[in-house]
């Protein structure tokens, strides 16, 4: 029968490498994808992860056996992701978040007879490419909200921002979304 | 109802709603709000169609590979500093102590007592060094074997390894001094060889770009760095452990 996390967790805490080995093995990939989505950036990624599970190892004593071992590292893995960002400057660096600037820039593509039917690798790329625009802020709270289903409060705290502003940058996140997205998705036109 | 705006559109679509229930009523009626709101929930539908790269079946050993030399860092790291603050407490003891010794005593004790003291209390000091110097030897290696094995055609990013480096640095000025201080000529020159690759390295933008990386590289290289580094780490490491050849080792 395998092991629980609760159980691995409490031999690594005794010092068995080969216990943590498997705490890595089981939620790598996981951690992985949380992180690229947060940093936009596979290689940051990476690093999101190495430093996550380092961090874990050095507070295992501080996790609750109460808690679910998974939703604890995907915490650790956030705030990882996000000192990274903070520590490279990209928090609220990258667009202004004027939506003319970006069509401007080319940034948004807008033409109206433009191909609906893309293949799906382009469609995903379509995709990666609306996530880059957002700012650091924006791209957190986000995916923080989206894929993480993390309550908006939650997401106040870990940004360090009030509820209100936290509701503000998912809106400007799912704004500039739309803005880009929204040719590939219309079936009919959209009254905006 | 008004129209609902976007806002209103995001925060159901969320359940984050405080009044869900007008929110839905005003969508079955209003073909308007419905059909944006219906091009809202593709797009946020298209959204989880973010690509994310693939990461094999090997991802979670290679993670393991790196954490674990990390992880033994760390302890070492754990070491060292009680390493260093035991070295730090006998070198305060000695100063403390010679400085006592020359206020008061120095006048009346012939010199050859005072050097027979300092002496005594040398092979103590040095092993302390031997031990902290393998160490910082030791990690210096793998991070300038992680350079020199970098591929010089793409960018090598530091960032992660910023830290470790600044780190490094601190460690390898006290222990060039001490090593100078003690006549270990041959680790202070070895150190102060080391010393601006790992300032290099510790003041370095996110990434080196390839020609920033091979100049790094034949830097290393033409100083066979990363040999001497190997040779007398594993020197100094092996030195501290036979009783015998305490203090009487030559770096």
């Amino acid at each position: 029968m395998e092991m629980t996390d609760v159980t691995v967790v409490s031999r690594a805490r005794t010092g068995d490498p080969d216990a943590f080995r498997l705490l890595v093995e089981r939620h790598s990939q996981p951690i992985f994808r949380v992180a690229y989505r947060m940093t936009g950036n596979e290689h940051d990624a990476d690093d999101v992860v190495q430093e996550t599970f380092l961090r874990a190892y050095r507070q295992l004593d501080r996790f609750e056996e109460r808690a679910n071992f998974g939703t604890w590292l995907h915490r650790i893995a956030i705030n990882c992701a996000l000192d990274l960002l903070r520590a490279r400057g990209r928090m609220d660096r990258y667009y202004g978040g004027d939506p003319e600037d970006a069509e401007m820039n080319g940034m948004i593509r807008s033409e109206p007879e433009q191909d609906r039917l893309l293949i799906s690798a382009e469609l995903r790329e379509q995709v990666a490419a609306a996530m880059e625009r957002l700012s650091g802020n924006e791209r957190t709270a986000f995916v923080l909200r989206h894929f993480e289903g993390m309550p908006v409060e939650e997401i106040g705290k870990t940004l360090g921002i009030q509820v209100n502003a936290a509701k503000h940058t998912i809106f400007r996140a799912v704004r500039k979304l739309r803005q880009s997205l929204e040719p590939f998705v219309r079936s009919s036109p959209c009254n905006t | 109802m008004q129209h609902l705006n976007e806002e209103q559109l995001v925060l159901h679509h969320y359940h984050d709603d405080e009044a869900a229930a007008p929110v839905a009523q005003h969508l079955a009626e209003c073909d308007q709000c419905r059909a944006h709101y219906e091009t809202l929930r593709r797009v946020l539908a298209l959204v989880n169609e973010l690509p994310i790269p693939e990461r094999g079946d090997g991802y979670a050993e290679q993670v393991w590979q790196r954490l674990r030399w990390k992880m033994g860092g760390e302890r070492r790291r754990i070491r060292w500093q009680s390493l260093l603050a035991a070295a730090a407490l006998v070198a305060v003891a000695f100063f403390a102590g010679q400085l006592w010794h020359a206020r008061n005593i120095a006048p009346t004790v012939p010199a050859g007592r005072s050097a027979t003291a300092t002496i005594a209390q040398q092979p103590s000091r040095d092993r302390l060094l031997l031990i902290v110097v393998s160490d910082h030897l030791d990690s210096s290696e793998r991070m300038l074997t992680e350079v020199a094995n970098a591929n010089p055609k793409r960018s090598f990013d530091v960032s992660g390894e910023r830290k470790r480096a600044e780190e490094l640095v601190a460690s390898n000025r006290i222990y060039r001094q001490s090593a100078a201080g003690s006549g270990d000529a041959r680790v202070a020159m070895l150190l102060a060889d080391l010393e601006p690759i790992l300032v290099e390295l510790a003041h370095a933008d996110d990434k080196l770009m390839p020609d920033e990386l091979v100049a790094l590289q034949k830097r290393i290289e033409s100083k066979g760095l990363l040999f001497k580094v190997r040779v007398v780490g594993a020197q100094v490491g092996g030195r501290e452990v036979p009783a015998a050849q305490k203090g009487t080792n030559s770096l």
